[in-house]
C-alpha cells in the first residue's frame, strides 16, 4: 500500500520563497563594475593624412610630390561667405556664376549637405581617373572655428544613399593659408 | 483609564521573522544590470578627454587609440598634463611654429627614440590632439605644423562620437 501522509497534520504550509541572497551579491558586484567601465560619450578620432613625401618635413602645406600623373588636387576653401571648391582641372562656379561655390544658407549656417552631394557628384566623375581620386585638401580661413573644419571633413568622407553609406574622400589633408 | 493588553498578547514575543521584501529591489537592478551590459564595450575608455574643453562633434566611427596627449583649451596648449605654451601667445606670434611646444616635443620624441633602441618599442610618432570646438583654424594649423615638424607627423584629432 502506498504511503499516504497523515491526514492530521496540522502545520501551516511556509510559502516557499527563493532565496534571493546569491542574485543580489552578483548584482551588487556586477552594477558597479560594469558602471566603472561604461562608455556614456562616444569617443571618435580622425586621422589626418599628410601627403607622403611631405611627411613629417612639410605639414600642412599641402606640397604634393612631384608626379607626372594626373593629379585631382581637389581642395574646399571654407570662407566667411561659404565653400570654394578647386581642383587642378577647374574651379567649380557657384549658381549665379561669381562668389563661393556653395554659398552660406540664408540663415548664416554653412550648407555641409549641399557640399556633401557636390563632392559625391565629382567623386562619381573622378573616381579612377586620378591617382589621387581619395584625398581632399582642406584650408580655411584663419578665424573659422574647429568644429566647422570637423563638419567639413564629416561632409568630405561619406555620402550616404540609398545603397548605404559611400566613401568620398576620406583622406584628409589640412592646409594653411597665410597667416 | 490606560489600556491593557489581554493576556494572550502579553506573553507574544512579537513577530517571528522580520523579511524583506526585496522583489521590487530585484526588478530595479535586473533593469540596470541589462543596461549597464548594452552599454557596456570591452575596449572600455582609453583616452580620457580633458575637462576643460568641449570637443567638436563628428560622424567619424574610428575609435581613439592611446598616444601622446596633447590638449588645446580655451587658454593653455597642454602636453601630457604639463602647460606648455599660452594660446593668446599662438595667436599673437607669427611665425607658424611654436617654438615652447617644440620643445618639449622633441625631448619626448627623443625618449621614445632611446626606447625604441633599446627596448624595441616602436616610435611611430602617433600624438592625440584634443582641441576645443571654438578653436580657430590658425591655432589648429600651428599647432599640427608644429607636431609636424617635430617628429610626431602622426596626427589624430579626438572628437565626440554623433550618432547619425
Amino acid at each position: 500500500m502506498a504511503f499516504r501522509p497523515s491526514q492530521r497534520s496540522r502545520r501551516p504550509k511556509e510559502n516557499a520563497e527563493p532565496n534571493l541572497t546569491p542574485v543580489m551579491n552578483l548584482m551588487v558586484v556586477l552594477i558597479p563594475l560594469l558602471l566603472t567601465s561604461a562608455e556614456f560619450i562616444k569617443l571618435g578620432m580622425i586621422e589626418i593624412n599628410l601627403p607622403p613625401a611631405a611627411r613629417g618635413a612639410r605639414v600642412a602645406q599641402a606640397q604634393m610630390p612631384k608626379e607626372t600623373e594626373k593629379k585631382l588636387n581637389l581642395t574646399v576653401t571654407i570662407t566667411d561667405e561659404g565653400f570654394y571648391l578647386a581642383s587642378s582641372m577647374a574651379v567649380a562656379l557657384g549658381e549665379s556664376g561669381e562668389g563661393p561655390t556653395i554659398p552660406k544658407k540664408p540663415n548664416g549656417e554653412y550648407d555641409f549637405q549641399k557640399l556633401n552631394e557636390l563632392l559625391y557628384k565629382i567623386k562619381k566623375q573622378a573616381a579612377g581617373v586620378f591617382k589621387d581620386s581619395d584625398q581632399i585638401i582642406i584650408v580655411a580661413e584663419p578665424e573659422i572655428d574647429y568644429q566647422t573644419v570637423v563638419f567639413t571633413m564629416d561632409a568630405a568622407r561619406s555620402y550616404k544613399t540609398d545603397q548605404g553609406p559611400v566613401a568620398l574622400f576620406p583622406k584628409v589633408s589640412l592646409s594653411a593659408t597665410v597667416m | 483609564m490606560a489600556f491593557i493588553p489581554s493576556r494572550a498578547k502579553r506573553h507574544a514575543t512579537g513577530p517571528g521573522e522580520a523579511k524583506l521584501n526585496l522583489t521590487s529591489m530585484m526588478d530595479m537592478f535586473t533593469i540596470i544590470l541589462l543596461f549597464l551590459l548594452k552599454v557596456y564595450s570591452t575596449e572600455g575608455q582609453m583616452v580620457q578627454p580633458s575637462e576643460y574643453l568641449t570637443l567638436p562633434k563628428s560622424s567619424v566611427e574610428k575609435h581613439p587609440q592611446v598616444a601622446l596627449d596633447l590638449v588645446v583649451s580655451k587658454e593653455w596648449i597642454v602636453l601630457n598634463n604639463r602647460p606648455v605654451a599660452k594660446v593668446a601667445d599662438v595667436l599673437a606670434s607669427k611665425s607658424l611654429i611654436i617654438p615652447s611646444l617644440q620643445q618639449e616635443l622633441l625631448k619626448y620624441a627623443n625618449e621614445a627614440e632611446k626606447m625604441q633602441q633599446r627596448y624595441g618599442q616602436e616610435f611611430s610618432g602617433a600624438i592625440t590632439i584634443q582641441g576645443d570646438k571654438d578653436l580657430p583654424y590658425r591655432v589648429l594649423v600651428k599647432v599640427m605644423a608644429t607636431c609636424g615638424k617635430s617628429k610626431y607627423p602622426n596626427m589624430r584629432l579626438l572628437v565626440y562620437q554623433r550618432s547619425s
